[in-house]
């Protein structure tokens, strides 16, 4: 039992990472998807894996964990189940009121997104609880039984039940679980007091839909996954990411589907801050840039740092997960001109379907063809040459945005790569400047077939000092799926003062998180020595409405606990606002506590240190564009697979791979460290 | 038109945007009343030296920006140049002498220095829910006038004038941590200008924010110009709670080449109400209704008031002159917008929306809590329905045109004041019939508790109906229910007692185009839903609607 498999599925491409325990070997295998069934590339590219490595065996693996964007993609193209609400009665429309806010302020065309549920599958009950949680008027159960009989007729497939303050008082929603279970045997059910026991209707409804909707899906996925591969004799039990960046077993999953909503892009930020932590550099912003968008996360002490939620097309989903801020800029991101002569690169993709211009089937301009004609792409081939490149076709598309804004087409070009850069610089301002990190104390490490291209340059734009490029930037978060924890969250949101003399009530809190800790651990096997918790207090001022989350030190609660949390409060505050305010009383809205089981981590084979001369690798040159040079200049072209640790490089240079291509700007400097990770000292940086 | 690289002007545009996001952000996180915290109710931006808007933070409600608009000007009319220095920051809310549109939008605004030189100002706004209970006959029944004056000195708060402020104020500790939040959004601006600026130079800042104003003026010309030529007139009913009468507004649109006119002569003179509009209202309703009409992507900017010329008559309802009431301002906002697309329909029938609820639905719940034995102000602004458009039905229960502000949780409302939410829904057959549907007004169902409550309501479309375009029908007015041996309302105000309950019903918007033309699976889905009752299926669409069973 020695093999450890990372599975990862994007559109494209399905992902396989085989580490092998006993040599340290690392084996990535890249097979087609299979969208319509993913689980079909994935077992098929896990067996020609296991014997593309000397025919090894299923029983052989130790460990499985998946990412996957099931779940993603069926709430992106309204594939979910067919899904019933119950509401408290007078608020059934809640779901499509929302907030109020219509989507855009100018753009009267814009649309709310569609409801998960349908109006007419939407039902109210009678009942009330108050504000303190007192019960003012009682659950009408035969109002519950009537509901779940007209959802059977529709024949939904799931039902969400949302009551106001059921997360102080769960039990309203608890028995009408319990007669929607009698009811519709077979259906999903889920209560928001169990997927998100937190403050706020709307988000609370939200999520809870998201849940029933997505569940049917993701369940089905995965029990059939389970299936096939135990059927080709995989004992271990198989894991899936969360979107918090820890994994959990498929069968956990099925339950509270809503946690794998981002299970995709959270694992390529967990491999990275493993690489990164690995080859000190703890603190990170990840930059995954692929086809249509840029997903971009900041790692702090080898930790990324995590959020309550995000929106999909203005619907909150509240969850932990990790803090990824999507961009529409990728390679295929199309340049227009627009009415005022402005040259603008994105949102508007050119996707799979056309694709960039250089690929033969488009006509537009995108920031891949912008690469061709400045040549910091391979302007013949691409992928090892398994993919022709049109230059001509790039060249002419570029002359097209050239000639609408007065520039020749290498400045047009230039320009296209300067607005995709100042759109992603945007971007990662959102996840450092505004949260309060200043990007210049992090490392650039960027991933996806794109990021490498253009990191130097948007380094530069933020003032970073270091780049780091992974040694498989395209397989990233399949080696990733060998580095995460099993993880689980728990939380409870009582609104109350936070001060010395609330220690006990608070550690009272904190131990029932703790029991259900422990109750989770027991259940997932994990030994004693493994496990670890994390207790964090989301705090404010009382008066304000948004949290900071503060760690709260492990042990007993005590009045001196709440002191140094208070202390952190304050000190949080100033990072953020610039402010503290002395003597204002502080509240407590959440207590969280994670619970994490440590997985043993793959050790990452160490090549031999080899000489700073770089020569070996060399495949050539090139006449790459470079503006401070005057134009195109002959750059040497190496081999990436060929480098070794301990050589040097410096810029201009272009390194190519199978699935990426990094670029060295003028006074850029690079090492390759003793994991073949590309160190880049970024020129002109102080 | 200066000659300065394009793309640095983009790359600055970029730049500049996330810093008055972040101003927004922080207010929003930092603020203690939940009109700021979580209805959004507020803006920021950033003006060149002369103040000149650069850039604004989208999550805003436009009609902000006319808040906005004048307050540079007024402070640097009041205190000379040499007097304005790091560390200052000005306060201002008075519509005629500050650049505010009411007296609960304070706007503070701090001027950034580069090189020892003033460079640019950083403005936030923040719609303080204060002033409760108050008269709306003339200005100085609305609360607390404050003309441009320094809130804070080398960094520090001017502790007389704020506690004349505070004093002035119905929930002093609330605004009091406003106040800070809005004063954090400021320095954090300060703050990140003068990164940019460390780093491109101050020369290069006034360019480039010069660079942004004309090329947001060359993107609005080659848009204007696209419309065809001519002069669209339009006119409408208007009422609100504090009027007897009901008034007509007019407008008359003139499109030629690459320029617009608004000419508003004939409209009623400024009413003894709180429905006036300053000149600073109606500059911000005009720039939203062309950015809706031309391009909804122009930036923010003062470079899209350049093509755009308005005449209004002094002293009327929409450029009202000292001491016209304005609090209320946001109803005839909401109904100038209405005439405007109403006007250029027949130009641009594509882009224009049938009429919307036509209001800014404010309810007002004021009084003792008994709970926490202090004052407390409930404001909040209701949507409705939103008008058809030419290919597809109008939103449902939104906020509409110059407002957009966040709802409050029910979950935050009732731990706050001593109300209960009873129903929050969307109401049947509201929506004007069309080839395509306006949208459904909101009812929002409210009961007192333990106390007496002071409930003022400011709304319109009461006495008339949203119009539809191109033969769609009219949404259903707005309208109000008590429960039984409630008070009624007179002029707008009542007070409600414990166990009373009030449902506020907003209007729904109108319809686009022939009903006879909708599609049959629509109506279907809207019998099914319940969005139409089958008594107005059969009336509106006798053809598309099956025989009842």
């Amino acid at each position: 039992m020695t093999l450890r498999i990372g599975v990862d599925t994007g559109g494209t491409f399905t992902d396989i990472v085989v580490y092998d325990e006993a040599t340290g070997a690392v084996h990535v295998r890249k097979v087609s998807s299979t969208p319509a069934d993913p689980g079909l590339a994935i077992v098929e590219g896990v067996e020609s894996a296991l014997e593309q490595i000397g025919g090894r065996g299923m029983g052989e693996v130790s460990y499985f964990a998946h990412g996957t964007t099931v779940g993603t993609n069926a709430l992106l193209t309204h594939r979910g189940a067919r899904t019933g609400v119950i509401t408290t009665r007078g608020f059934r429309d809640l779901l499509e009121l929302g907030r109020g806010r219509r989507p855009d302020l100018y753009d009267l065309q814009a649309d709310k997104a569609v409801p998960f549920a349908a109006r007419d599958l939407r039902l109210e009950v009678t009942e009330r609880v108050r504000h303190d949680g007192r019960v003012e008027i009682a659950l009408d159960e035969q109002e519950v039984r009537a509901a779940a009989k007209t959802l059977r007729e529709h024949e939904v497939e799931a039902v969400a039940v949302c009551f106001l303050y059921s997360f102080l008082r769960p039990e309203h929603e608890q028995r009408a679980g319990e007669i929607l279970a009698e009811e519709l045997p077979g259906a999903h059910i889920s209560l928001s007091s169990r997927v998100l026991p937190e403050f706020r209707e709307f988000e609370r409804l939200s999520t809870v839909v998201t849940n029933a909707y997505v569940g049917p899906v993701v369940a089905r996925y995965l029990e059939r996954l389970r299936g096939r591969l135990a059927e080709r004799g995989l004992t271990a039990v198989p894991h899936v990411t969360q979107s918090n960046g820890g994994i959990l077993p498929f069968q956990a999953a099925e339950a509270m589907p809503v946690r794998v909503v981002l299970s995709g892009p959270s694992t390529g930020v967990v491999g990275a801050a493993g690489i990164c932590a690995g080859a000190g550099h703890p603190d990170i912003i990840t930059f995954d840039m692929g086809g249509t968008s840029s997903d971009i996360s900041l790692v702090q002490n080898g930790v990324p740092k995590v959020t309550t939620g995000m929106e999909l097309d203005g619907r909150p989903i509240r969850t932990p997960m990790l803090d990824i801020h999507t961009v529409g800029a990728g390679g295929g991101s199309l340049a227009h001109v627009d009415a005022g002569g402005h040259l603008k690169v994105g949102p508007a993709s050119a996707g799979a379907d056309p694709g960039p211009a250089c690929y033969g089937k488009g006509s537009e301009a995108t920031v891949t063809d912008a690469n061709v004609v400045l040549h910091t792409l391979n302007p013949a081939h691409l992928l090892d040459g398994r993919m022709a490149i049109d230059e001509q076709a790039a060249r002419a598309a570029v002359g097209r945005v050239a000639e609408r804004v007065g520039l020749g087409v290498e400045e047009a070009a230039e320009g296209i790569l300067r607005v995709v850069t100042a759109n992603m610089a945007r971007a990662i301002r959102v996840i450092s400047v505004q949260r309060g990190y200043d990007p210049r104390d992090y490392t650039l490490v960027p991933f996806g077939g794109a990021g490498p291209l253009h990191a130097s340059r948007l380094a530069r734009e933020l003032g970073m000092r270091t780049v780091l490029v992974p040694p498989t930037p395209g397989a990233q978060s399949a080696l990733g799926l060998l580095m995460t924890d099993v993880r689980a969250d728990f939380s409870r949101t009582r609104i109350q003062p936070f001060r010395e003399d609330s220690a006990r009530r608070l550690g009272a809190l904190y131990e029932e998180l703790d029991g259900e800790a422990r109750d989770w651990f027991e259940q997932e096997g994990v030994e004693a020595a493994e496990r670890s918790v994390l207790r964090t207090a989301e705090l404010r001022y009382a008066g304000q409405n948004y949290e900071i989350p503060v760690p709260v030190p492990d042990g007993p609660i005590t009045e001196e606990t709440v002191l140094a949390v208070l202390t952190a409060f304050a000190a949080e505050h100033r990072r953020l606002y610039g402010y503290d305010a002395p003597g204002d009383p502080v509240e407590a809205v959440t207590l969280r506590l994670q619970a994490t089981g440590s997985v043993p981590r793959a050790e990452l084979p160490r090549e031999e240190a080899a000489g700073p001369d770089a020569a070996a690798s060399l495949i050539g040159t090139r006449a790459m564009h470079v503006p401070e040079l005057g134009g195109y200049v002959e750059v040497p072209v190496h081999r990436r697979e060929a480098m070794r640790p301990g050589n040097r490089l410096e810029g201009p240079a272009v390194i190519e791979q199978m699935d990426t291509t990094t670029v060295l700007l003028p006074g850029d400097r690079l090492t390759v460290d003793a994991h073949s990770n590309l160190v880049i000292a970024i020129g002109g940086a102080q | 038109m200066t000659t300065i690289d394009p793309v640095l002007v983009e790359v600055m545009g970029s730049a500049l945007s996330s810093i008055v996001e972040e101003m927004g952000e922080t207010l929003v996180r930092a603020a203690y009343s939940s009109n700021i915290k979580e209805r959004r109710d507020c803006t920021a931006g950033l003006f060149d030296a002369a103040g000149h808007m650069v850039a604004q933070a989208e999550q805003a409600s436009p009609i902000h920006l006319g808040s906005l608009i004048g307050v540079v000007a007024a402070v640097l009319e009041r205190f000379p140049a040499e007097d304005i220095r790091p560390g200052d920051t000005f306060l201002s809310n008075d519509p005629y002498s500050g650049g505010g549109s009411h007296l609960p939008d304070m706007v503070l605004v701090t001027p950034i220095h580069v090189d020892g030189r003033l460079t640019a100002w950083a403005a936030n706004l923040a719609h303080h829910a204060d002033f409760g209970d108050r008269g709306h006959a003339h200005i100085y029944q609305e609360g607390v006038r404050i003309p441009p004056v320094r809130l804070a000195r080398d960094g520090e708060i001017v502790e007389d004038v704020f506690a004349l402020v505070l004093t002035n104020c119905q929930v002093p500790s609330e605004r009091r941590a406003d106040f800070r939040a809005q004063l954090a959004a400021n320095r954090l601006a300060v703050t990140r200008y003068g990164e940019l600026a460390a780093r491109y130079g101050r020369a290069t800042m006034i360019e480039t924010a010069a660079a942004l104003l004309d090329y947001t003026e060359r993107r609005t010309r080659a848009v204007i110009a696209e419309v065809p030529d001519g002069t669209y007139d339009f006119t409408d009913r208007f009422d609100c709670p504090e009027l007897d009468e009901e008034l007509e507004l007019r407008v008359r649109v003139t499109v030629a080449g690459d320029e617009l006119h608004f000419d508003f002569a004939g409209n009623p003179g400024q009413v003894r109400a709180s429905v006036n509009m300053v000149w600073t209202a109606l500059y911000a309703t005009v720039y939203y209704a062309v950015k809706t009409l031309v391009d909804p992507d122009i930036p923010s900017n003062a470079g899209l008031h350049r093509p755009i010329r308005i005449d209004a008559p002094s002293g009327s309802i929409v450029n009202c002159v000292e001491p016209a009431a304005v609090n209320g301002r946001t109803e005839t906002c909401q109904r100038v917008v209405d005439l405007i697309h109403g006007a250029l329909a027949p130009a641009v029938p594509d882009r224009v929306t049938a009429a919307a609820n036509g209001a800014n639905t404010g309810v007002h719940f004021s009084g003792h809590d008994t709970r926490t034995g202090r004052y407390f102000v409930y404001l909040e602004t209701i949507g409705g329905g939103s008008g058809a458009r030419a290919a597809k039905d109008g939103l449902d229960g939104v906020q509409v045109h110059v407002t957009n502000t966040s709802n409050l949780p029910v979950e935050a409302l009732e731990s706050e004041y001593p109300l209960l939410v009873e129903a929050y829904e969307l109401v049947a057959d509201s929506g004007g019939a069309g080839r395509t549907r306006g949208g459904m007004g909101i009812r929002r169902t409210v009961r007192v508790e333990e106390q007496d409550v002071q409930f003022w309501l400011d709304t319109s479309r009461q006495r008339s109906r949203p119009w539809g375009l191109f033969g769609g029908g009219p949404g259903a007015s707005a309208r109000v229910e008590l429960s039984e041996g409630a008070r009624p309302l007179s002029h707008g105000h009542t007070i409600l007692q414990p166990g009373d309950r009030v449902s506020i019903i907003t209007a729904g918007a109108g319809g686009y185009g022939d009903p006879a033309g909708r599609d049959p699976s629509d109506v279907e889905r809207d019998l099914r839903e319940g969005v139409i009752s089958a008594e107005r299926a059969a009336h509106d669409y006798p053809d598309q609607t099956p025989p009842a069973r």
